[in-house]
């Protein structure tokens, strides 16, 4: 709020009170009133205003100067309310009653909406592990009976896809479902490849992980939910060629551990390298691919954030794609450890 | 036989779970009475247990904790959820090993045979087939006058089919064992480690160490 704008907003006011002086001039000329009171009176008078209008200007100055800045640095701008001191003027009042009836009705929505999602991700949740009992006897009945691998390769989509929509879930509740410890890559990439072996083996690709030793600080199920989704891309993405084969390696680089898969499929177009990561993309390869959810990488993405690591994807249409995770060493958990 | 117990409330998976372990040559018992099942435990003294979370009257957890003050009976848990919580507290509580469902039957039957061999504590340098001695960690597979050397891979499939000398094993079997040792080979890879495994036992004088039963796999005499 600038002077100027004030005084514009109360050009009436001003006018009148310019009217009412020279009113009052024209009488004490009329009444032949000595030249001196005049004088007098005009300067009372004016000095009078000003401080009647620079005493509401200062008062309503400081406090919409308050709310304009608090607003600005504020996120969640509906709860302004919260940090605002009452104001001693009538429409500043009016303002900040208002401002405390909306806020409460906004905040009531949102606990419902919150209530609601929360009740139905439960739910889901449940739902999920509920269904994963009647898949695991189907999963041992078709071992046990021998059955054709085509329908075994079915169940595990299924499962995949469960364990996506599930992931999905977690990656953004805020009281996430994690534990942080040394993971040894190694143990991590067998069981993805174990879970992934009968397809790997179907499609003849080519194996190669030379990940040594390293450990990296993050959470087992996640970790192997992340390097599944990879891996599973990189099997949806294949290209029909004699060498197939996807290379996993490790290695430490600063102070961070990074972990490639690479794969010679058909690669990702320019035009949409940098939007893989975006919720539902499917982009060019997802129409040549039927089973695309664009879903994957998001997930992914999500859960490297919450878990502070970094996922890069790289790659050149038709020759490879290159997945690169970066794990921060912690300092702190190496410093205790040292300790001990 | 190896004697293993199977609590698990959900029939139907209780009944494959049991034809997969009988299939693999276990020994298999079933707890369905939920009331007591602590005394029936011991009374019938598994050589294992598959333990699920969720079981009636009381929680496998629970059911962990009080097991694990009269007893050292190797379990493994099983489960619908995948929640860390649950593993961090079956594992303090004294499991060997935490699978979520729906499991690859070929890992859990890694994951039971590992935690078996743990308890059996019997981890040996050397082991005898026929006249020869096989040094496992050195890879050397020595008779009387010659010695021959197994690669990493050759090495597995021998061990794998020693430890189950006389029956069939399938190639997928071999196949999950080399895997779950990170050698990530394909079929052509295995027929030939195989082959090569065979001429090597030749060169030692044994002829027809392994066999292939054509469509199951292949038995070591």
């Amino acid at each position: 709020m600038k002077l100027s704008d004030y005084l514009k907003d109360k050009l009436f006011i001003i006018i009148l009170v310019i009217l009412t002086y020279f009113i009052i001039l024209s009488f004490m000329i009329g009444f032949k009133i000595i030249i001196a009171f005049q004088v007098c009176f005009t300067i009372i008078y004016f000095l009078l205003f000003i401080i009647i209008f620079l005493y509401d200007f200062i008062r309503k100055y400081f406090f919409y100067k308050e709310i304009l800045l608090k607003l600005d640095m504020l996120e969640e701008k509906y709860l302004i309310c919260e940090l605002l001191s009452k104001p001693n003027f009538l429409d500043g009042e009016i303002l900040y009653q208002m401002l405390y009836e909306i806020n409460k009705s906004m905040n009531e929505n949102m606990r419902d909406y919150k209530e609601k999602v929360n009740g139905f991700k439960e739910y889901v949740e449940m739902w999920i592990h509920e269904v994963k009992i009647p898949l695991a006897a189907l999963i041992l009945y078709t071992h046990n009976k021998r059955t054709a691998k085509a329908l075994v390769k079915e169940i595990n989509k299924i499962d995949n896809y469960l364990e996506q929509i599930l992931y999905y879930i977690r990656s953004d509740t805020t009281e996430a479902d994690y534990i942080i410890k040394e993971v040894s890559l190694n143990k991590v990439i067998r069981e993805v490849m174990l879970r992934n072996k009968d397809v790997l083996l179907e499609k003849n690709i080519d194996i190669t992980s030379d990940v040594g030793n390293l450990k990296v600080l993050t959470d087992y199920k996640w970790l192997e939910f992340m390097i599944n989704q990879v891996i599973s891309n990189s099997i949806k993405y294949m290209r029909d060629i004699s060498n197939k084969s996807i290379k996993i390696k490790a290695y430490k680089k600063d102070k961070q551990i990074i972990l490639e898969i690479l794969d010679n499929g058909m690669g990702i177009p320019k035009c949409d390298i940098g939007r893989v990561f975006n919720k539902s993309f499917t982009g060019l390869n997802g129409r040549k691919v039927s089973s695309s959810t664009g879903m994957g990488l998001y997930i992914v993405n999500n859960l490297c954030k919450k878990l502070g690591h970094r996922i890069d994807v790289e790659s050149k249409e038709g020759e490879y794609t290159k997945v690169v995770f970066s794990f921060d060493n912690n300092l702190f958990y190496s410093e205790v450890k040292n300790m001990e | 036989m190896k004697k293993i117990l199977i609590i698990e409330d959900d029939e139907s998976v209780r009944n494959e779970l049991k034809e997969l372990l009988s299939n693999a040559s276990y020994e298999v018992l079933v707890l369905d009475n939920y009331t007591n099942m602590l005394d029936d435990i011991i009374n019938v003294h598994p050589d294992l247990i598959l333990l699920d979370i969720n079981i009636p009257y009381m929680n496998g957890e629970v059911l962990l904790r009080n097991l694990r003050k009269v007893s050292n009976i190797p379990v493994i848990m099983v489960t619908s959820k995948i929640g860390e919580i649950d593993e961090v507290l079956s594992m303090s509580y004294g499991a060997d090993d935490y699978i979520t469902k729906p499991y690859n039957p070929t890992i859990l039957l890694l994951r039971i045979g590992a935690v078996l061999k743990r308890s059996e504590n019997n981890i040996t340098d050397v082991i005898f087939y026929h006249d020869l001695s096989i040094e496992i960690k050195k890879g050397i597979v020595r008779s009387k006058d010659e010695e021959v050397i197994l690669t990493k891979n050759e090495m597995i499939i021998f061990l794998y089919l020693y430890e189950r000398m006389g029956s069939i094993v399938s190639r997928d079997e071999l196949m999950t064992e080399l895997w779950n040792n990170d050698e990530y080979i394909n079929d052509n890879a295995l027929t030939v480690n195989i082959s090569r495994l065979r001429s090597k036992f030749r060169e030692l004088g044994i002829r027809n160490a392994i066999l292939t039963r054509k469509g199951q796999g292949y038995i070591l005499l």
